[in-house]
Parts: structure tokens; sequence; C-alpha cells
């Protein structure tokens, strides 16, 4: 796909929410398409293979979770999921079926095009080295080094940090997490996770009661949160 | 059925000495001689035995030794015997009948009894299918109890279901009602059938609890047949109870289904309009931020979305509550992110106003469902920011509070807590929304601490409101700490 801008489809049954999306990512320097439902949303995918979609959960016809699979099964386009409060188990299957991120209604503007940008920026070579600020994992050498200081990471935590690291700025679900560093072994449970997240916390965050890279997504899992510095 | 029997009976003895009497004639006319007509009697009394039973049989074999001996054994015409040797012919030909006849009656009566048990079991299979048939249309006890009664031929019955505390009528056959003594449904509760007043009471049992009772009059079926019976109408009214049950569990499974999605679509609809009007307002926010006077009303604008956005959190939080759908996921969340995101949720509302956050040291993650302890901080710090003169800080701590505690404290220099609202939460659980009328803006501020306490009881904490030295409110939430990793391999 040869785009200068990318291009983002928002399918939402809400025309308010779908012109001031529509318009708003415009004026941000992209191009958008709208689509009203699932139905709508799979054939505009379709016809116009966008860079990203942005869709609603509870949609008429074909639902949000609907059309991510559709989505999957044609491409691994960025899918970002709009969740309403309450529905927390919607946003986690859908993150589970695929999808890369969510705001949860209400959202801002800034909130939304910041979840944007760290899908469109996805892209890209695997990198050796992770680097963040205060923070470098070396991939290759599986090494962690905080603020010039190496760090001693059990296999499970490093795992762990090497999984959430390379999605930086992305949520990553706890079954994501179980079936990666676990290989999805049977009694591996949720709890067992948290308490391994919980040591990982005490081992890098110079303040583990206000975690600076592996903040908690409620219902979900994990995010980690510092972004990635660029170049070498 | 039983006067048939007796009919038969009653010929059978007519026939004994008509049959003898004939025989006897036939022999004399056709000059029979002893062994032959011996024989003969003998066929006839097995007969008669078979026919009227082993009385008859008994009856006929000494009348047919007496003709035997007085008509055809020398001399004839008188009971003498001559000879020695017809003496053993004429005993031998008595224990014969006799014996013979017993046979015979044994094997007849055995038929019988066969014949019966096969009526009771073809009774019994009816009363089973059709109470059956009956029981897939639950509410239709009467009709069981009904059918039950007809299989058993009585005129007259009625069906009590009985429960702990008494009895209930539930159907009656017949002309007239039957009424039930209370001490007849006391005895009944012992699981024995009895008879009193000309009516038959039946018990009807199932896993030895009576569960009620079947009480007739002129019941025709054989007295075997009713214990049976019973049990099988005890089980149709089991069945039914069951159905009942299942029928309610059904009913609290739906309503509860229709909550969920009634609250669900509610909260999609009301937060979609929300959500664009923020966005809308967000946009002219971008538009006009080179006009100061103008980016004050989109403020004030924002403000009201957030402020509708926490009234909408919150009715929807208490709607969850009380529909019982509030079921808290507890995980290990860390103070520091948990303050964070409480800030960012209140971002207009805390505009301009400091607020300090400490984080003791080596405090321990919360042990809370991450939404539900969001909620509870967030209706903290909204209520104090709202208490509070504009411009005073606020505080946010955390710290262990005791092994597997950590305690929370919002802290505010506002005036105090308004006494309705100190004394409202002290009542016990009363979420009502009208329950919290208090003067003006505390109402909804009492609601929110309301949804604060609820949430903090639901996930295994206290929360307490308390008076701060030096004037203000603390605002103490205790809650459980994360379990502490252990360190080393997976």
């Amino acid at each position: 796909m040869t785009r200068t801008t990318p291009l983002i489809l928002v399918v939402d049954d809400d025309p308010s929410i779908r012109q001031t999306l529509t318009r708003e990512l415009a004026l941000a320097g992209y191009d958008a398409i709208s689509a009203a439902d699932g139905v709508e949303g799979k054939a505009v995918f379709e016809e116009r293979r966008p860079d990203l979609v942005i869709t609603d959960l509870a949609m008429p016809r074909l639902d949000g979770l609907g059309l991510l699979a559709a989505v999957r099964k044609m491409d691994a386009t960025p899918v970002l999921v709009l969740s309403v409060r309450g529905e927390e188990e919607d946003k986690v299957r859908a993150l589970d079926l695929g999808a890369d991120d969510y705001v949860t209604k209400p959202f801002s503007l800034r909130e939304l095009f910041a979840r944007l940008r760290t899908q469109l920026r996805r892209a890209g070579a695997a990198a050796e080295v992770l680097r963040f600020p205060g923070l470098e994992i070396d991939l290759a050498r599986r090494a962690v080094v905080q603020e010039g200081r190496e760090i001693r990471l059990t296999p499970t935590e490093l795992a762990i940090l090497e999984l959430l690291a390379s999605h930086a700025g992305r949520p990553v679900t706890l079954r994501q997490i179980i079936a990666t560093v676990w290989k999805g072994a049977p009694a591996t449970t949720a709890d067992t996770v948290r308490v391994h997240v919980g040591s990982l916390r005490r081992k890098i965050e110079p303040d583990p009661g206000n975690p600076r890279y592996i903040g908690t997504e409620p219902w979900v899992g994990y995010r980690f949160l510092a972004e990635e510095e660029q170049g070498t | 059925m039983f006067s048939t029997l007796q009919r038969a009976r009653a010929l059978a003895w007519a026939a004994v000495p008509l049959a003898l009497a004939l025989i006897t004639a036939a022999g004399r006319w056709a000059g029979a001689n002893a062994p032959t007509i011996g024989s003969i009697y003998l066929v006839v009394v097995l007969g008669l035995a078979a026919w009227g039973g082993w009385a008859v049989g008994a009856t006929a074999s000494v009348a047919a030794m007496l003709c035997f001996n007085y008509f055809f054994l020398p001399p004839f015409g008188s009971l003498n015997i001559a000879e020695p040797a017809n003496w053993v012919a004429l005993l031998s030909f008595l224990a014969a009948s006799t014996f013979a006849s017993r046979l015979v009656a044994n094997a007849r009566r055995q038929a019988e009894e066969a014949q019966r048990r096969r009526r009771e079991v073809e009774t019994l299979y009816d009363l089973c299918f059709s109470l059956f048939a009956v029981s897939q249309r639950p509410g239709v006890l009467g009709e069981a109890a009904a059918r039950t009664l007809r299989a058993l031929g009585a005129d007259t019955g009625t069906l009590v279901l009985l429960d702990d505390q008494g009895g209930e009528v539930v159907s009656a056959i017949g002309e007239e009602r039957l009424e039930i003594a209370d001490a007849a449904l006391a005895r009944a509760r012992e699981g024995r059938i009895f008879e009193l007043a000309g009516r038959v009471h039946i018990p009807l049992e199932v896993g030895g609890r009576v569960n009620g009772v079947l009480v007739a009059r002129g019941i025709a079926a054989p007295r075997t047949v009713l214990e049976p019976a019973g049990r099988l109408l005890a089980l149709a009214v089991e069945r039914e109870r069951l159905l009942g049950e299942a029928a309610h569990l059904e009913a609290v499974r739906e309503s509860d289904t229709l909550k969920t999605s009634l609250l669900r679509a509610v909260s999609h609809d009301l937060r979609t309009p929300l959500t664009a009007m923020g966005l809308e307002v967000e946009s002219l926010g971008c538009h006009l931020a080179d006009r100061p006077e103008a980016m004050a009303s989109v403020r004030g604008l924002s403000l009201e979305q957030e402020r509708l956005t926490r009234r909408i959190d919150n009715l929807l939080a208490l709607a969850r509550l009380e529909a019982g759908l509030a079921r808290p996921h507890p995980e290990g969340v860390p103070p520091g992110s948990l303050f964070r995101s409480a800030r960012e949720s209140l971002e207009l509302i805390l505009a301009g106003r400091p607020v300090e956050v400490r984080v003791a040291p080596r405090c321990p993650d919360l042990w809370a469902d991450p939404s539900l302890a969001l909620e509870i901080v967030v209706n903290l710090l909204e209520n104090a920011a709202r208490s509070a003169p504009a411009g005073s800080p606020l505080e946010l701590a955390a710290a262990p509070a005791g092994p597997g505690r950590v305690r929370v404290e919002v802290s505010d220099r506002g005036p105090g807590l308004p006494a309705g609202v100190r004394r409202m939460l002290q009542t016990p659980r009363d979420l009502r929304p009208g329950a919290a009328q208090g003067s003006g803006d505390s109402a909804s501020g009492g609601l929110g601490l309301r949804i604060a306490r609820s949430f903090a009881e639901a996930g295994g904490g206290s929360l307490a409101l308390l008076d701060r030295a030096g004037g203000g409110t603390v605002a103490r939430l205790d809650l459980p700490a994360a379990p502490e990793a252990e360190e080393g391999e997976a």
C-alpha cells in the first residue's frame, strides 16, 4: 500500500460520532472514511483496505466483534475498539480476538489520537534492543539495564517484560500473556500472572507504588506505558 | 369382581348333588362296573374342585365315595362292604379324589391370584401412564388426583397437599366434598394408609417426606394397589413442585439477563451522545484556542460534560449494585496508578487545584477490582473537590495499614462533613437516591459517597469519613493488600 497519508476507517452506528471523528481525523491530516455498521464496514474495508480501523462494539447487523473477525481474516490492519464502561468483557474479548487497542466512551480526541499514532507507528522492523527512558531491554542478550545498572530477572519475568515492552503503548491481555509466556499451560491463572508482574514491578520500577513502565489495565491486563526512544 | 366369584362358588355347590346323581343314574342304567364308575367319579370330583375350590372338591369326594359304595360295591343298596379288597378300593378312591381336588383347587387359586396381580399391575401401569401424561403439563395436579381416584375405582375423593405449615385442598371428585379433619392430616403425616369414618386415607410419600394425602370413599381396587398408587401420585406432586421451583429460578435468571441487557442499552445510549458532545466541545476548543473569551465557555462546557459523565457513571454504578451485577474481580492495583487514573478522570473538576500524592515506600498494591477501586477514589476525590474551597489543596495518600491491608486517604481542607451526609453514611445500605436528600448539591455528593462505601464493602474493605485535624475531612478507605509475590522461578 503506497499512501502518503494513512487512511482511517471509522465504523460507528451513531452518526454524530461518525461525523465528528471523520472531520477531526481529516483536520489532523489523515484520510478518513466511515461506515454505519459492521456489514458496511466490512465492505468498505475490502474495497479500500484502510491502514487502521476504529470501530464501535455494539452495532446493528454485524457488531464490532464480527467486523474484527472479518478484518482479521483479510489482514493484520490495526483495529481500535470503542468500548463502553461496564462492558469490560466485550473489550477483553475484542482484544483476545485480535483488536489492537481500545478507548472507553466517553473518550477524548487527544486520547484517541495518541492511541492511533501508537498503532500507526507500530509497523517496522523488530529491534534488537528496546530502549525506553531509563530502561533498556536487550532482546538478543536477554539483559535488562535500568539507569546503567543491570537487573537480574527470572526467565518468567523477563519473558513478561519482553512481551509488554515489544507492545509498548498497547494493551496486552492476561490471556495473551499466559499464551506467550506460559505457552498456555492449563494451570496458569490470572493470579499467577499478577504475582509475577508484581515482583517484576518491584525490580524495574523506581517507585513500584506508582509504576512508570508497567501500567495496569483494569479487567484487561497490562500496558507498557513508556514510549520507545527512537534512533539506534 | 367379588360377586361373580361368589356366584361361581354357589353354582359349584349346587352342581355337586346334580353331577353325582347324573353319573350314578347313568352308571346304573349302563350297568358300569366298579373301576369304570370309580374313575368317572374321580374326573367329576376334580372338575368340581377346579370349579368351586377345595371345600367343594372335598365334599364332592366324600359324597362320591358314599354313592360309589352304595350303588356300585356289593352288597348293593347298602353302605356295608362285603369284600375287604373293596375297602381298599373305596379308601384309595377317597384319598385320591381328596388329594387331587386339593391340588386342582390350589392351582386354580394360584391362577386367580396371578390374574388378580396382573390386574393390579395393569391398574398401576395405566395410572402411571396417565399421571405421566398429565404431569407433562404443569399445573394440573387436580387432574392427576382425579385419574388416581378413577384408577382406584373410588366414587368420591379429595387430594390435600401438605407442607410444613398445613394442608391445601387442590381437587375433589364426586358429588360431595370430603372435609378432612386436622387430626386425620396429622395421622397421614406418619405415612401409613388408614381408614377413618368410612374413608381411606392414602399418604403420598416420596423420599421419606409426606407431601400430600389422598382421601377416598368407595374404593373398589384391592388394598395392595393403594400404597403404590399413593407413591405414584406423590411423585406427580413432587414433580409439580420441582417444576414450579424451576420456573421460579428461570424467571429470576431471565430477570437478571433483562437487567443486564437493559443496563447495557442504557449505558450505551447515554454514553454515546455524551461522547459525541465531548468530541464536539474538544474540537471547538481546538478551533477557538486563540480566543480566550470563547475558551472560557468551552472549558465550562467541558466541565459540565465531565460532571454529567460522573453523574451517569454514578447512577449506572448504583443500578449495577442494586441489580446485584457488580461482582468484584480483584487484582493487584498499584496505588500510584489508581491515583493517576482518578486524577485523569477528574481532569477538569480538579483543574487549578493542587493535589498532593503520597505513596508510602514499600506500600503494597491494593487487592481490588480496578474499576471499583477507581470508582471509589474518583467519588471521594470529587466529593473533596466539591466541598473544599476553590484552590485549596487536596491530598491523596496510600500506606500499609497492618498485615494484609492498605489504607488510602483522601483529605481536604473543606468545612468538614455536612451533618446530613454523615448521618446518611451511618445508616446501613440505604442506596435509594431519595435517601440522599440533603441540602442542595450535597445530595448527589452523598450518593457518590454511598456508592464509594458500597463498592469498598463489596471489595472486602471499609470506608470511614473522619474530621481532619486542623479542619477539613479525611475519607479513609481500608482495602486488602495484594498477596506478596514469591521470589524465584516460575
